[in-house]
C-alpha cells in the first residue's frame, strides 16, 4: 500500500486491472482477483482517514436542497469509502426486481436474479452479514416468535429478512489481505480525474491520477473498472471530456440520467388491540451471531395486480421529534442530536421547529424514564459502542403495542432525476456535480397503495389497525428528501446504448476495456439496501475479467505477452517503477 | 514413483500414549500385514496377547535403548510430541540409532510449523523458517535429521482436529463453550490446514506401504477453511450459539491480561493435582489464526492417494465425541457429589 506523493510527479504506471474507487465494490474486486495472476492496481482517492481537503473533493451543488443531501454528504471519500460509515442493512434483490414490467418506466435488467446467484453467498461473507439465508424459515432452526401475531396476508410476507453487517468498514476489515496479496497494490491519495480514449475512441488508454499534493501520475492498463461510487462514477465519465465533449459512454446523453436513491419515511400509528397482542419487531440474532431483521414484504403478485413498485415495511418506534411518545430514550435522542453524525441525525431534526414546550416535554420525559434510559445507555454502550458487531438500530419496545410505520421502497427510474457538471470546479480541476433528484406520480403510488393495503389486510386480520392520513404519504415520503447514501441508476444497464451505459457484463457500451462496478449500473432500485448486490456485481465482473484474461487475445495488439495473467511464482514485467518505491 | 512394497511386519510406535500415536496404534492393530509395538516413557511393558499390541516401555531420547529395539523392527512411526528438547533430542537419538541398527523406514510426524511465518500456498519445497519460537526450532531440528536419513518419510501435518484431539478439538470447543473465542474478524482470517486425525492415520499407513522413501508430504484440507470459519462451524455443531464476534479489545485482554494469570495457575494446578482450570490462549496462537498460510497437498492427494475427511462429517463427529466427554464428566461429578 503506497501514497502517490511518494512516487514523485509526472510517473507513469501500468497494470493488468485498473481499479478506481476502494469502497465496497473496489475492494471486493480487488480482493477477488488477487489470485487470478493478474496485477492489479486499486487507485483510492483519500487516505486511511477522513481529511477534510479530501472530502471536500465531493462537494457539489443540488437544485432543491430539500430533496437531496448536499453531495460531500452521505458519501466518504476515503479507503474503505462509504463503508466506513454505513449502516449494514443488507439483503438480496428479489427477482421481480429484474424484470421488465410494463407498468414501471424504463424498468428491466439485461440479467436475472440467477446471474447474480452464485454472487450472493460470497458478497454475504465480504460484508460480514452470516449465512446466506434470508427468509426466518431457513435462516433459523428455532421457532421465533411471530413479528404481529395473527397477522395474515394474501400480499405481504412478515418472512423475509434483513441481516446486518457489522457494519464492516472494507478498508479497515481488509487493508490486511491486500497488504498481503502479492499482485494488488494499492495507492492512496491516487484521484482520478480523467480518461483518455485511445484513437479508436473504443479503449481507454490511460488515466490521468492526480493528488493535492500537485503531482500527476499517468496510469495505463488492460482494463479499468470504475468503482468510485453512484455519482462519481458519473461524474468522472462525463469529465472526461478531452476527446469528446459529451464525455466518454455519452454518446446519447444517459450518463448521469435515471438518478434513483430510495423512496422512505416513517408514517402513521399501529396499535394492536387485546391483553394478548404479541408483537416483535426487534432483532434475532442467527447462530452465526448476525442480527436479522424481519419486515412486512410486498409480494411481487401484489406489486403487478396494483401496478406499483417494489416494497418494504418495518414497525418502528414513535416519531422521536414529537415528546407524545413518553419514552425516555427517544427524547435524549432528540435532546442529544446536535451530536449525532449528520447522516444518522437527519431524521431526529423533523421540519417542525422545536418550541420551548417541546424541548421542556422532552427533557421532562428523560426524567420521568430515568430508570428505563439509563438501562438503554448501557445496552447501548455494551452492544454497540463496544461491540465489534453491533447491536444495528435502537429498538424500543413500548409500553402499548403502539408503533409506526417506517417503509422502504423501490423509487422508479426517470430520465429527469440526474446529476450533471456544474460550472464550478474542485481542488483538482475537476467539474463539480449538480444533484438534481426527481421524484414521480408513480413513486407516491407505490407508497400510498401499499400502506393502503397494509391497513386493511391488519385490520382484515382482526389484530389492531393502522392509522395514517393517505393525504400525508407524499410530505412523509419527501420530509427529509431522497434517501440518503444510495446512489443508483446514473450509468444503468442495458443492452440499447440508446438508453442505458453499460452491457450486461458493466462494460461501458463502445468502450472495449472500461467496466462499472457500483450501484451506479442498477438499471431499477428495488427496495433492497444497494451493498450486497454492489458487491455481488463486483465479483461477477471480477469473474468477468478472469475469464477475458484466460482468453489469450491481445487487447494491446503489440502487447501480445500481456494478454494472460502471468502464473504464479513469474515476476511481474517491469512496467514501472513502483516495486522500487514499496 | 509410488505403487505397493513388501508391508513391514514389525512396526515401532514412539509417543504410542499421545494422541496421534494411540490412533496410528489402533489403525495398525486393525492391519492384518502390521505387528505393531507401542513404545513410550510412561507404557508399562507387556507382551502381544488378545489383539492387543506388544507394549514396551523406552525412551525415545535414549539413543541406546533405541539401538537395542530398533535391531527387531522393519518400520518405525516417530509421533513424539512434547517440550522443545525432547523433540531435539529424539531426532538426534532416533535417526543415529537408525542408521546403526538395521535402517528400518521411519515415518516422522513433523509439522506445519516448519514453515514458521511463511504466508501463501506452501508446498513441500517452500522455504523452512525456524522463526516462530522454541518448538519451530525443535521441530526444524528434528526434521533436519529425518531428512538427512535416506530412509525416512516426513509427514507435515496442519492442525490435526477429530475426535480425541486436545488442541484443536477439546481446547477450542471449550473455548467456544466460555464464549472466549469465536467470529475473530480480522484476527481469524488465517486457514486452518485442519487435517482430521483419521487422514493422519491414513497418511501414516500409505506412507509404510508405497515406494515414498525420502518424500515429504503436507497433510491438511485440501481446501481448508479460515479459522473463523472453523469456529464458526464447530461452534454451531457443539450448540454453543449464537457464535459471538470477538472484538479485538477482548483478545487482547485475553492475552495480555487474562493469559499470564492463566499460565501460572496452570503451572500450580499442575504441581496440585488441579485440572479443569481454564487455558490460557496464548499470543502465538492467536498469531496462527491470523497467518495466512495454506498448505499445498497436492503431492500427498497425489502419491499418498488421500482420501481427505469431509469438514463437515469431520466436524459433526469432533463435536459428538465432545458432548457425550461433557456427558460423562457431569455423569461423574454427579456420582462423586
Ligand atoms: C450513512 C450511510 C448509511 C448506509 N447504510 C447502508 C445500509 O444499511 N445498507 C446498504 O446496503 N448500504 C448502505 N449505505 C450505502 C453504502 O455505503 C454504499 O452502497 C457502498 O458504500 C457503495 O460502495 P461503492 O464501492 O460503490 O462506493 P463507496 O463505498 O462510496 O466507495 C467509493 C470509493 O471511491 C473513491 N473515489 C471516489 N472518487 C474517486 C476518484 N476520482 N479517484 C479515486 N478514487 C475515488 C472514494 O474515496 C471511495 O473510497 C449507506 C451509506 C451511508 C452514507
Amino acid at each position: 500500500m503506497l501514497d502517490s506523493t511518494e512516487l514523485g510527479d509526472r510517473r507513469d504506471l501500468s497494470a493488468d486491472v485498473c481499479i478506481v474507487g476502494a469502497g465496497a465494490a473496489g475492494i471486493s474486486m480487488a480482493l477477488a482477483l488477487a489470485d487470478s495472476g493478474l496485477e492489479v492496481l486499486l487507485l483510492e482517492s483519500g487516505g486511511l482517514d477522513t481529511e477534510a481537503d479530501t472530502q471536500a473533493l465531493y462537494a457539489g451543488s443540488v437544485a432543491d436542497p430539500r430533496m437531496h443531501s448536499p453531495p460531500d454528504r452521505y458519501r466518504q471519500r476515503r479507503f474503505g469509502g462509504s463503508t466506513t460509515i454505513w449502516g449494514g442493512r443488507c439483503m438480496p434483490f428479489d427477482a421481480i426486481d429484474f424484470e421488465a414490467r410494463d407498468y414501471l418506466p424504463h424498468s428491466g435488467w439485461p440479467i436475472g436474479l440467477d446471474a447474480l446467484l452464485p454472487y450472493y453467498p460470497e458478497a454475504n461473507k465480504l460484508v460480514e452479514a452470516g449465512e446466506y439465508a434470508y427468509q426466518a424459515g431457513n435462516a433459523f432452526t428455532r421457532k421465533l416468535a411471530p413479528m404481529m401475531r395473527g397477522f395474515t396476508s394474501e400480499d405481504f410476507s412478515a418472512d423475509t429478512l434483513e441481516r446486518f453487517s457489522c457494519p464492516t468498514d472494507f478498508g479497515r476489515r481488509y487493508a490486511h489481505k491486500l497488504r498481503a496479496a502479492q499482485r494488488v497494490r494499492v495507492l492512496l491519495h491516487a484521484n482520478v480525474t480523467e480518461l483518455h480514449l485511445g484513437e479508436s475512441g473504443h479503449m481507454v488508454e490511460a488515466a490521468t491520477v492526480r493528488n493535492l499534493a500537485g503531482q500527476h501520475l499517468r496510469v495505463s492498463a488492460r482494463w479499468f473498472v470504475l468503482a468510485s461510487g453512484g455519482l462519481e462514477v458519473a461524474r468522472l465519465l462525463l469529465a472526461s471530456r478531452s476527446q469528446d465533449p459529451r464525455g466518454i459512454g455519452n454518446a446519447h446523453d444517459v450518463v448521469g440520467r435515471y438518478y434513483m436513491c430510495h423512496i422512505a419515511g416513517t408514517i402513521g400509528t399501529l396499535s394492536f388491540d387485546g391483553p394478548d397482542a404479541q408483537v416483535w419487531h426487534g432483532y434475532d440474532v442467527a447462530d452465526d451471531g448476525t442480527y436479522c431483521r424481519r419486515r412486512l414484504a410486498l409480494k411481487a403478485d401484489a406489486q403487478r395486480r396494483l401496478g406499483i413498485g417494489n416494497f418494504i415495511a418495518r414497525l418502528h418506534h414513535p416519531r422521536i421529534t414529537d415528546p407524545a411518545h413518553r419514552t425516555g430514550i427517544l427524547s435524549l435522542l432528540f435532546l442529544a442530536r446536535a451530536f449525532i453524525p449528520y447522516e444518522y441525525g437527519k431524521r431526529l431534526h423533523g421540519e417542525e421547529g422545536a418550541s420551548f414546550g417541546t424541548w421542556m416535554q422532552h427533557c421532562r420525559n428523560v426524567l420521568m424514564d430515568a430508570f428505563g434510559t439509563a438501562g438503554f445507555l448501557w445496552h447501548w454502550l455494551r452492544d454497540r459502542t463496544l461491540a465489534e458487531r453491533k447491536f444495528p438500530s435502537i429498538i424500543v419496545h413500548p409500553r402499548v403495542p403502539r408503533y409506526s410505520l417506517d417503509f422502504h421502497a423501490e423509487q422508479e427510474p426517470n430520465p429527469e432525476s440526474r446529476v450533471t457538471l456544474g460550472e464550478e470546479v474542485d481542488a483538482l480541476g475537476m467539474p463539480r456535480l449538480v444533484v438534481d433528484w426527481r421524484y414521480t406520480h408513480g413513486d407516491v403510488e407505490t407508497v400510498r397503495r401499499s400502506l393502503l393495503l397494509l391497513a386493511r389486510d391488519i385490520q382484515h386480520s382482526g389484530i389492531g389497525r393502522f392509522d395514517y392520513d393517505p393525504n400525508s404519504v407524499e410530505f412523509e415520503m419527501t420530509r427529509y428528501g431522497a434517501y440518503g447514501g444510495h446512489h443508483i441508476g446514473t450509468t444503468r444497464m442495458g443492452t440499447d446504448p440508446r438508453s442505458s451505459v453499460v452491457d450486461a457484463d458493466c462494460r461501458v457500451h463502445g468502450v472495449d476495456n472500461l467496466y462499472i462496478a457500483s450501484a451506479a449500473v442498477f438499471p431499477t432500485s428495488s427496495q433492497a439496501n444497494p451493498t450486497l448486490t454492489v458487491v455481488a456485481l463486483a465479483l461477477r465482473l471480477a469473474n468477468h475479467l478472469k475469464t477475458q484474461a484466460r482468453r489469450v487475445v491481445p487487447l494491446f495488439p503489440n502487447e501480445v505477452q500481456r494478454s494472460g495473467p502471468r502464473p504464479q511464482g513469474e515476476s511481474p514485467a517491469p512496467a514501472d517503477t513502483m516495486r522500487a518505491v514499496s | 514413483m509410488s505403487g505397493a512394497i513388501r508391508a513391514p511386519r514389525r512396526v515401532l510406535v514412539l509417543g504410542a500414549d499421545g494422541f496421534i500415536g494411540r490412533r496410528v496404534l489402533e489403525a495398525l492393530g486393525g492391519c492384518d500385514w502390521a505387528h505393531p509395538i507401542a513404545a513410550g516413557r510412561r507404557i508399562a511393558a507387556q507382551p502381544a496377547a488378545d489383539g492387543e499390541a506388544e507394549r514396551i516401555r523406552l525412551d525415545a531420547t535414549d539413543e541406546q535403548a533405541l539401538v537395542k529395539v530398533l535391531r527387531n523392527v522393519d518400520a518405525v512411526v516417530n509421533c513424539v510430541a512434547g517440550k522443545a528438547q525432547t523433540i531435539i533430542d529424539n531426532g538426534h537419538a532416533l535417526f543415529a540409532a537408525a542408521e546403526n541398527s538395521g535402517r528400518p523406514r521411519i515415518v516422522h510426524l513433523s509439522t506445519m510449523s516448519v514453515y514458521g511465518s511463511a504466508t501463501g500456498v506452501v508446498d513441500e519445497t517452500s522455504r523452512l523458517h525456524g522463526d516462530l519460537g522454541a518448538y519451530c526450532v525443535a521441530k526444524l531440528t528434528a526434521e533436519y535429521n529425518a531428512l538427512h536419513y535416506r530412509r525416512s518419510v516426513i509427514l507435515r501435518p496442519g492442525c490435526v482436529y477429530g475426535p480425541g484431539s486436545p488442541q484443536w478439538s477439546g481446547r477450542i470447543a471449550g473455548w467456544l463453550r466460555a464464549g472466549r473465542i469465536g467470529d475473530l474478524g480480522i484476527a481469524g482470517d488465517g486457514w486452518s490446514n485442519l487435517v482430521h486425525v483419521d487422514d493422519v492415520v491414513q497418511a501414516v499407513l500409505r506412507s509404510l506401504t508405497r515406494e515414498v522413501e525420502g518424500e515429504i508430504f503436507n497433510l491438511a484440507q485440501p481446501s481448508p477453511p479460515t479459522w473463523n470459519e472453523y469456529f464458526l462451524r464447530y461452534g454451531k455443531a457443539l450448540g454453543c450459539v449464537p457464535v459471538q464476534r470477538i472484538s479485538a479489545r477482548k483478545l487482547k485482554l485475553e492475552t495480555r491480561l487474562l493469559a499470564p494469570p492463566l499460565k501460572v495457575a496452570e503451572r500450580l494446578g499442575r504441581r496440585f493435582g488441579l485440572h479443569d482450570l481454564p487455558d490460557a490462549i496464548p499470543s502465538s496462537l492467536l498469531g496462527l489464526f491470523r497467518q495466512e498460510i495454506r498448505l499445498d497437498v497436492r503431492k500427498a492427494s497425489e502419491r499418498l492417494g488421500m482420501r481427505w475427511t469431509p469438514l463437515k462429517q469431520g466436524i459433526e463427529q469432533t463435536a459428538a465425541w465432545y458432548r457425550t466427554g461433557e456427558r460423562e464428566a457431569r455423569a461423574i461429578e454427579g456420582r462423586i457429589a
